[in-house]
């Protein structure tokens, strides 16, 4: 197993990796500017820039949206006159009383548990850097790619609620609605997709 | 798969800032997601080769990547607009019946005021998806006649950003989800927008599985040096 320090990684021997196409191209750090990826046309960097800052603006941003995303309603749900809305975690109890377990997991993991899991790997993974923590490096490592993996999933939600929506649309009997707590919650699965998008996830390894 | 003595060997050759590096990047290989330097070894379809370090798969390449993704991308062409713009399942509750497409879910979300979340519906189930399937139809059939036209590098780059923007099959269990939500209250009837968006999901599945990045990458840089 190699130490962090020993191991020769592109930057220590001056090649920029292209974010895009992966060509490996000699780079000077001295030399002003941001040259250009000679197959591609990508902007060559060593890391990405900003990344930290960003990544930590967009992990912050996520979780001030989750408020608004689980204290609101999410969906109404109109029954001949009647009209009901409810929250995410409402509509999950909803199918765990109604004896539908398989679909309250899947909402449950899509909705609560997969954001939450995203916002708590990166708040830790981005806490590792700062504070140089340089135990379990490849645990991290997966821990990364496991929130890069799963970041879309999340979306579920938002898509049976669209679908209900147009489905479920007999004018005076019944009719769904999505409610203020959507456009929250598709946040919250935008920006924590983004940050995913903005970590250097190298920066782990240079500490 | 992975020799110490190659980090050591190069450690101990001059590798400084600025200095020409001593060894041919043609057989050097970068982990994106640790930059570790890597030898490049040639790998077989089916094989994989993984970062000694931290373990992200490097290159996994695709037997026939061309002409699988070339296919699999005209077919999801092809059933593209049935998927989106036919009913996908019909709703009967006590005699009355009601159908929707995917298209009629984004206008439905847009008169409901929440333009945000309409605008990524719109982008994750309709504009991403069928902008990767013609970047992917485009690109491979540029590489299958040997054409490297100057914009394909730009197109392949707009296809790696948009990758993970395309969410069918996050739709596809949408719509599982929706069947098994409504299956106690209302008869469910499927449409042929079903059958379509099922067929677009996995040949658009398919098509993203069978291309093999590093290979198209090789191709048009190749294509470049030799036109």
């Amino acid at each position: 197993m190699n130490s962090l320090a020993s191991a020769l990684t592109a930057r220590k021997a001056g090649l920029a990796l292209c974010h895009d196409c992966r060509k490996l191209t000699p780079l000077n750090p001295k030399e002003p500017g941001t040259p250009a990826c000679p197959l591609c046309g990508a902007s060559l960097h060593f890391r990405k820039p900003g990344s930290l800052n960003r990544t930590w603006a967009l992990v912050i941003t996520a979780l001030i949206l989750s408020f608004p995303a689980n204290i609101l309603p999410i969906m109404v749900v109109n029954f001949i006159g009647k009209s009901d809305s409810s929250t995410i975690m409402e509509g999950i109890i909803y199918f765990f009383q109604d004896g539908s377990y398989g679909i309250g997991l899947v909402i449950l993991t899509a909705s609560i548990l997969v954001p939450c899991f995203k916002i708590i790997s990166m708040i830790l993974i981005l806490l590792s850097i700062h504070y140089h923590w340089q135990t379990w490096m490849r645990h991290k490592a997966l821990l990364f790619r496991i929130v890069e993996f799963i970041g879309r999933w999340s979306m579920l939600d938002i898509f049976v609620i669209a679908l209900l929506q147009v489905l479920v649309n007999f004018t005076n009997i019944s009719s769904i609605y999505a409610d203020a707590a959507a456009p929250y919650f598709a946040g919250v699965v935008l920006s924590t997709m983004f940050a995913a998008i903005t970590f250097d996830p190298r920066l782990l390894w240079d500490a | 798969m992975w020799s110490n003595d190659f980090n050591q060997k190069t450690i101990g050759s001059k590798a400084a800032y600025g200095s020409e590096p001593t060894f041919n990047l043609d057989q050097v290989l970068a982990c994106p997601a640790c930059d570790l330097l890597i030898e490049n070894k040639p790998v077989q379809p089916g094989e994989k080769l993984i970062c000694p370090r931290c373990d992200e798969i490097l290159l996994a390449p695709k037997s026939n990547s061309v002409n699988h993704s070339l296919a699999l991308a005209l077919t999801g062409l092809i059933l593209f607009p049935y998927a989106v713009f036919m009913p996908i399942m019909t709703l009967d509750t006590m005699g009355i019946e009601n159908s929707g497409t995917i298209f009629d879910g984004i206008i439905s979300t847009w008169h409901t005021g929440y333009w945000l979340v309409a605008v990524i519906l719109a982008m994750t189930s309709v504009a991403f998806p069928l902008i990767k399937l013609f970047l992917i139809f485009w690109i491979s059939l540029n590489l299958k006649r040997k054409r490297i036209p100057g914009y394909l590098p730009q197109m392949m780059r707009i296809y790696v950003h948009s990758d993970e923007w395309g969410m069918l099959e996050v739709m596809m269990i949408g719509i599982l989800v929706t069947i098994i939500k409504m299956h106690h209250t209302a008869h469910i009837h499927y449409d042929t927008g079903f059958f379509c968006f099922t067929a677009l999901m996995l040949t658009a599945l398919g098509s993203s599985l069978a291309l093999d990045k590093t290979e198209f990458w090789r191709q048009i840089e190749h294509g470049r040096i030799q036109g």
